[in-house]
C-alpha cells in the first residue's frame, strides 16, 4: 500500500536501518500517505484544506480501517492539517507495524538507549528497493504514473526527499520539472493533499523550537 | 438542546493538545532567544562606553511600554495571518506585496547583522576565560571562528539543543543578573544611592535616539512569540499572555540591571568605568562584593549566553531565507530542507558564509570585535528591527481599517495608533542620533551610510516586487504566505 511504499522510500531498510528523513518529516509524510490511501480507495475526499467522508465501509486492512473509523467518528474535524498532525503522532509506529506483521520488516530496538528510534531492516531486498527504483525510473524517464505512484512521488517531494532518491543533479532537475507537471495533471484531491503535507513540513521548520 | 462536544470528550483535540505549548513555555523560548546576559554584560556596558550618555535604564522602560502597546495590535493581527512568523508577512497583508518584499529584505539584512555581531561578542566573552584557564591569549577571531564552525555545523545538522538545558541556562543567567544587581544596589558608590538614570529627565539629553535603538535591540526576539500561534494550547490567550509577559520581563530586568550598574559606580562614573572595563564591567563590579567563584560562573554563563544567542539568531535568519524560498521570492533552493535533519539547509549555509566573510574581513582589517563588530552589528541590526516594527505598526492599522475581523476598537485603533506615532518618533530620533549611537564624531559618513543600507534594501525590494509582478505573477501572488505558499501554488 501507499504508506508502506513511502516508508520504504524514506527509511533506509536495506542499509543502516535508520530513517533517511528527520522524524517530524517522516511522521507527516506517512500521515499524508495514510490519508492518500483512503482517498485512492474512494473512502474520503480532499478539497483544498478540507477533508470529508465519502464512504465509511471498511477497506479490509487494519491500519487503514482504524484511520477511516477515526475520521468518520470525528467528522466535525475537517481540516487536513489537523488530521496530519494527529495521525503523525503514531504514523511511524502504525506503518512500520503493518510492514512488520506482513513479514517485510524486522525491528531492532536499541538495547542501551531505549528512547532512540528503533532500526528497521527489510527481509526482502527487492521488495524494499522497488518503490525507490520505480520512482527513479518514472521521474527521470518522465513515464506516465499510476495515481498511487503520482501520490507517492509528490508526497516524497513534499517532504524534500526527491534529492535523496535521485543522486544526480541533472536527474533532479528533470524530476522537479516533471513533478510540477504531475501536480497539475494528477487528481485534484491527491495534489491538494500533497500540498498540505508540503506546507506542514515547511511550517514544522518555521516553528521549530529554538 | 444540542450538546457541543467538549475538548475532553474529543480524542483528536485531546491528543493534539497534549503536545501544545502553554504561556510559560512560549516565554522561555522567547527569552532564550533574547539572551539576557548577552544584553546586560555586552550590550548595556558597551552602550554606556560608546554613547557616553546614561539614560539607558529609563529608555528600556519607555521602549517596553511602546512595544507592549504595539503588541496589542500585533497579537490581534497574528490571529488572522496564515504565516504569523515574521514582520514582513504583516507588512504584506497590511501595505501590499511590494512593501512586504522590501520589508523582507530589511529583515534579512538586520537579522544577519545581529547574528554576525555576536561572533565579535563571543570573542570578547571567552578570551578572558581562556586567558585565565589556559594562560594564553588567542586573537579574538580564532575563538570566533571556532564558534562559527560549531554554529555552522549545528545549523545544518539541526542538532537538538536540549530545551531543558536552555531553560536551565536561562534561569541561571537571570539568577546571576539579579544577584549582581542586588550586590550593586546594596553597595552604592560613595556619591550615594542615585535614581538619576531612571528618571524620565535622563531622556531629554542629546543623543536619546541612540538609547532608544539600543533598548529596542534588547527586546529583539519578543516578536517570535506569535510563531507559536498554531502550537499553543489556547492561541487567543497563550500568545498575548506570553508576549506581554516577555516584554514586561525584558523591560524590568534590563532597566533594573542597567540602573544597578549606575548605582554601583555613581551615574557620573559609569561611562568612564564602561570605557575602561568594556564587556568586563559587570564582572569587575561584582568581583568587589561577591567573590571569584560566582564571577567565574557568571563569565561562563556570559559565554554560553552569547553562544545560545548565536544559534538562535542563526536559525531565525536561516528560517527567513527558508520562508522566502518557499514563497519563491528567493530561489527555490532556499525553500528546501536537508532530509536527514529537516534543517533549512541553503539558508543556513548562506548565513554561515556571510558570517565567515565578515569575521575574515574584520580580522584582516584589525577592527575591534566588541565595538566595531558586536556593537555596530547590534546597533545596525537593532535599527533595522526598529524600522520593521514601525512599518508593521502601520500595516496593523491599515489591515484592521480594511478588515476589522471582529476585533475590538481597542485592538484595532486605540492601541495601534499611539504605538505607531511613538515608533515614528523613535525612528526619527534614531536617524537623527545615529552618530551618537556609533560613537563617531559629527559628520562621520558611517552615521548616514549604515541607515542608507536599509534605504537601498527598500528600493531593491520594491524593484524586485515589480519584476516579480510582471514576470512571475504566480510567485508574486503568494508573497507573505511562508510555508503555506505550497498550498496555493499556481502551476507555471
Amino acid at each position: 500500500m501507499l504508506a508502506d511504499d513511502f516508508f520504504l522510500v524514506a527509511w533506509d531498510t536495506t542499509g543502516s536501518g535508520r530513517s533517511r528523513l528527520h522524524l517530524q518529516g517522516i511522521a507527516l509524510g506517512l500521515a499524508g500517505a495514510l490519508i492518500a490511501e483512503l482517498v485512492l480507495a474512494q473512502r474520503i475526499s480532499v478539497r483544498g484544506v478540507r477533508l470529508g467522508m465519502v464512504d465509511a465501509r471498511p477497506v479490509g486492512e487494519k491500519v487503514a480501517d482504524n484511520v477511516l473509523s477515526e475520521i468518520s467518528n470525528s467528522s466535525h474535524h475537517t481540516d487536513v492539517r489537523t488530521w496530519l498532525a494527529y495521525l503523525a503522532q503514531r504514523s511511524v509506529a502504525d506503518v512500520s507495524g503493518r510492514l512488520e506483521s506482513a513479514g517485510l520488516l524486522q525491528r531492532e530496538t536499541p538495547k542501551l538507549l531505549k528512547r532512540r528510534q528503533p532500526r528497521y531492516f527489510s527481509t526482502d531486498f527487492s521488495r524494499a528497493m522497488w518503490p525507490v527504483t520505480r520512482l527513479r525510473l518514472g521521474l527521470v524517464r518522465r513515464q506516465p504514473l499510476s495515481p498511487e505512484d503520482m501520490a507517492l512521488a509528490t508526497l516524497v517531494d513534499a517532504c524534500d526527499l526527491t534529492g535523496t532518491v535521485l543522486d544526480e543533479p541533472s536527474d533532479r532537475r528533470v524530476a522537479r520539472q516533471y513533478l510540477t507537471t504531475l501536480l497539475a495533471a494528477m487528481p485534484q484531491p491527491l495534489s491538494d493533499l500533497s500540498r498540505q503535507v508540503g506546507a506542514a513540513v515547511g511550517d514544522a521548520v518555521l516553528t521549530y523550537r529554538i | 438542546m444540542r450538546t457541543v462536544k467538549s475538548a475532553e470528550s474529543d480524542p483528536i483535540s485531546g491528543a493534539l493538545a497534549a503536545d501544545r505549548l502553554g504561556a510559560p513555555s512560549v516565554v522561555y523560548f522567547v527569552l532564550s532567544a533574547a539572551a539576557p546576559l548577552t544584553v546586560v554584560a555586552g550590550v548595556v556596558t558597551t552602550a554606556y562606553a560608546i554613547t557616553g550618555i546614561t539614560g539607558l535604564p529609563v529608555a528600556f522602560l519607555v521602549v517596553g511600554i511602546v512595544l507592549a502597546v504595539f503588541a496589542v495590535g500585533y497579537v490581534a493581527m497574528a490571529r488572522h495571518m496564515a504565516n504569523a512568523g515574521a514582520f514582513y508577512t504583516y507588512v504584506t497583508r497590511g501595505l501590499g506585496r511590494p512593501a512586504g518584499i522590501a520589508a523582507a529584505w530589511v529583515a534579512l539584512i538586520a537579522y544577519n547583522a545581529l547574528q554576525v555581531g555576536l561572533y565579535g561578542a563571543f570573542g570578547a566573552a571567552t578570551t578572558p576565560l581562556i586567558e585565565r584557564w589556559a594562560g594564553v591569549t588567542p586573537p579574538w577571531w580564532v575563538v570566533s571562528l571556532i564558534a562559527w564552525a560549531l554554529v555552522a555545523v549545528l545549523g545544518v545538522m539541526r542538532v537538538d539543543v536540549n530545551g531543558r538545558l536552555l531553560a536551565v541556562l536561562l534561569t541561571a543567567e537571570v539568577a546571576v543578573i539579579l544577584l549582581f544587581d542586588l550586590a550593586d544596589l546594596i553597595n552604592p558608590a560613595p556619591s550615594g544611592f542615585s535614581m538619576e538614570t531612571l528618571s524620565p529627565g535622563a531622556l531629554f539629553e542629546p543623543g536619546v535616539g541612540a538609547l532608544l535603538v539600543i533598548a529596542t535591540l534588547g527586546f529583539v526576539g519578543f516578536e517570535s512569540s506569535v510563531v507559536f500561534s498554531e502550537e499553543s494550547r489556547e492561541p487567543r490567550r497563550t500568545v498575548p499572555l506570553a508576549t506581554y509577559s516577555a516584554v514586561a520581563i525584558i523591560a524590568g530586568l534590563y532597566a533594573l540591571s542597567s540602573w544597578a550598574m549606575t548605582v554601583a559606580t555613581g551615574p557620573a562614573a559609569i561611562v568612564a568605568t564602561a570605557q575602561r572595563d568594556q564587556a568586563d564591567t559587570i564582572f569587575v563590579l561584582a568581583a568587589q562584593h561577591l567573590g571569584g567563584t560566582v564571577v567565574d560562573i557568571a563569565r561562563v554563563l556570559f559565554a554560553t549566553s552569547v553562544f545560545a544567542a548565536m544559534i538562535s539568531f542563526h536559525n531565525t535568519t536561516a528560517r527567513y531565507f527558508f520562508a522566502l524560498g518557499r514563497e519563491r521570492v528567493l530561489p527555490a533552493v532556499f525553500g528546501r530542507t536537508r532530509a536527514r535533519s529537516g534543517a533549512p539547509k541553503a539558508g543556513s549555509i548562506a548565513q554561515s558564509v556571510f558570517g565567515l566573510v565578515v569575521i575574515a574581513v574584520y580580522a584582516l582589517l584589525g577592527l575591534d570585535p566588541l565595538v566595531q563588530l558586536f556593537f555596530y552589528g547590534g546597533s545596525f541590526g537593532g535599527f533595522g528591527v526598529l524600522l520593521l516594527i514601525f512599518v508593521t505598526s502601520i500595516a496593523i492599522i491599515v489591515f484592521f481599517l480594511r478588515e476589522p475581523s471582529g476585533e475590538t476598537v481597542a485592538r484595532r485603533l486605540v492601541a495601534p495608533v499611539p504605538a505607531a506615532i511613538a515608533l515614528a518618533v523613535m525612528v526619527w530620533l534614531a536617524l537623527d542620533n545615529f552618530g551618537t549611537l556609533l560613537g563617531v564624531p559629527e559628520g562621520d559618513p558611517l552615521a548616514w551610510i549604515l541607515p542608507a543600507v536599509y534605504g537601498v534594501a527598500v528600493v531593491v525590494g520594491l524593484l524586485w516586487a515589480i519584476t516579480l509582478r510582471s514576470r512571475q505573477p504566480a510567485v508574486y501572488s503568494q508573497v507573505g504566505m511562508g510555508a503555506k505558499a505550497a498550498t496555493t501554488r499556481d502551476l507555471t
